[in-house]
């Protein structure tokens, strides 16, 4: 145990006196770091968000109102065959003028000549699909010629209208920003290691006489690599306190401004109840970082 | 308390350092070794230390058996050796007491036990006055004095001294003499190598001479000689 505190105290020493060098190496750490944890942020809020939005797609299939109740069961069975139908839902013209009305009651006038027009609203099947990138099956299926007969002619299937296009765009966007968070975090990895590779590699060879002395008057292997491993672990744990800090500022005080746009709330609230776990993690990934890059850099500069 | 049974060092570029040296060394002896530079003086200090290891024949310190020595055992081998180098090998950014300190530290011996053992070594050494000091700001024999205080503060029972006059004037080199001859006075073995012929004549001990990797002489009250017979 004496050992051990005696490993510690040397490397936080050759921390201190390194000390250009160190701040080097923790700030690509710090910035490795927080890299990582925004981009899991941002994940995190960019899935809830596409959740959010795909929860609310209804393909909306509009049915001729002539239709027999084994027609409308039949097309209802051709669509939960495509694989891609989360739930569906039969609106029949009576519903769908309630839903009208409700969705309209502040304006009376719209209402009235809906009146006026009778029965004008056609039935509709709103399915929710399982995967909104794949609408194409569901489309296939409401293509198929013995189900176009049983569509209204004036109300095409709203999937090929903008909506489309708009979630398309979003989920599009959405995974770019994943791929290039997770990129960016796989490249200050790269970096940081590297560095902190470099930073041990040169503390090596700056103490190499040293490194003889404490051979000659008896230290074992771990007692001289100890302290290289302990300055390389410093590097990670400073850096994680730093990036903690940082990107807890970033999403309590980001969230608010960009919340009407991005849903933070399941990210938020994932952070509060495993706050202790999130901190244990960036200290683990720090000092795993630091750890294992001047494992490296001894393994290939420290002969012992 | 040293045995070289026919030891034999090859280096991996075929020199041959040491070829089938025989040496046996007493418990409470000193016993200087001279010879010319490349003689294989310093492997013969390298194979005690287990910086080299030998390409046949026997090496036993103090019970041990150098063959059975594994990897792991090379730092407690050290341990129960203490060396003074020509250049004294200080760590430059410790303090004298830290200096001494640290080899009780490699050790794991407990802060309280360093605490009490620091001073009392540095006395011994003639260097109370200078246990915060750091080695730049020490003469080379005061250096040498705190490299031989490490070298004893585990108590070892042979204490290796490679050439510790060789970067000190007459008088420092003296004083250095004259506290190995104290230290083995109390029961330590003392090895020493050196080149100061007015040193190992004046001191009438033990001077065996290596010339090529051989003994060439080996003498209880020996003078300086590099060549076996000449004196």
């Amino acid at each position: 145990m004496i050992q051990f505190w005696r490993i510690l105290i040397a490397g936080a020493r050759n921390f201190m006196r390194n000390m250009w060098l160190s701040t080097a190496a923790t700030a690509v750490m710090t910035v490795t770091l927080t890299l990582i944890m925004m981009s899991f942020i941002s994940n995190m809020a960019v899935t809830a968000t596409i959740k959010g939005v795909t929860d609310k797609i209804d393909v909306s299939i509009f049915l001729k109102n002539t239709l027999t109740p084994d027609q409308i069961n039949g097309l209802k069975q051709n669509l939960i065959n495509s694989g891609n139908v989360a739930s569906l839902t039969y609106v029949s013209p009576q519903q769908a003028v309630l839903n009208y009305k409700d969705q309209n009651k502040n304006n009376p006038q719209l209402i009235a000549a809906l009146d006026q027009a009778g029965d004008a609203l056609p039935s509709s099947i709103q399915v929710k699909a399982k995967d909104p990138k794949h609408l194409d099956v569901i489309e296939a299926v409401v293509s198929q010629s013995k189900n176009q007969q049983l569509l209204d002619p004036t109300a095409p299937p709203s999937y090929t209208g903008s909506r489309k296009a708009t979630i398309d765009r979003i989920i599009r966007v959405a995974s770019f920003f994943k791929t290039l968070g997770l990129a960016a975090s796989a490249m200050f990895l790269v970096i940081s290691t590297l560095i902190i590779f470099n930073t041990i590699r040169m503390a090596i060879f700056t103490r190499r006489d040293e490194i003889e002395i404490m051979k000659l008057v008896g230290a074992t292997k771990w007692f001289i690599r100890g302290p290289f491993i302990f300055e390389a672990a410093l590097y990670g744990i400073i850096a994680a306190v730093i990036a903690t800090i940082l990107s807890f500022l970033l999403l309590f005080g980001g969230a608010t401004k960009v919340a009407s746009y991005i849903d933070f709330s399941t990210t938020l609230s994932f952070f509060q109840t495993y706050i202790f776990l999130i901190i244990a993690a960036e200290f683990v990934l720090g000092i795993t970082i630091g750890a294992v890059s001047s494992l490296l850099a001894m393994s290939r500069y420290l002969k012992l | 308390m040293i045995l070289f049974d026919r030891v034999t060092k090859v280096y991996p570029n075929q020199m041959v350092a040491l070829s089938g040296l025989n040496l046996h060394i007493q418990p409470k002896e000193f016993v200087t070794i001279v010879g010319a530079s490349g003689a294989g003086k310093s492997t013969l200090i390298k194979l005690l230390t287990r910086e080299e290891v030998h390409s046949s024949g026997k090496i036993i310190v103090g019970g041990l058996d150098y063959d059975t020595i594994t990897d792991r055992d090379v730092p407690l081998v050290r341990r129960r050796i203490g060396v003074v180098f020509q250049d004294f090998k200080l760590l430059p950014g410790r303090r004298v007491g830290e200096n001494v300190a640290f080899a009780l530290e490699v050790s794991g011996a407990r802060t309280r036990e360093i605490k009490r053992a620091v001073p009392k070594m540095l006395k011994l050494v003639g260097l109370s006055s200078k246990e915060q000091a750091y080695p730049h700001e020490l003469s080379g024999g005061e250096r040498q004095r705190v490299a031989i205080a490490r070298a004893l503060i585990r108590q070892p029972k042979i204490l290796i001294a490679d050439e510790p006059t060789g970067n000190l004037d007459p008088k420092n080199a003296w004083e250095i003499i004259e506290l190995l001859l104290k230290i083995n006075r109390f029961g330590t073995t003392v090895l020493l190598t050196t080149h100061n012929k007015e040193i190992v004549n004046a001191l009438k001990r033990r001077v065996i001479t290596i010339n090529r990797g051989r003994i060439v002489k080996d003498e209880e009250q020996g003078r300086y000689s590099l060549e076996g017979g000449k004196q």
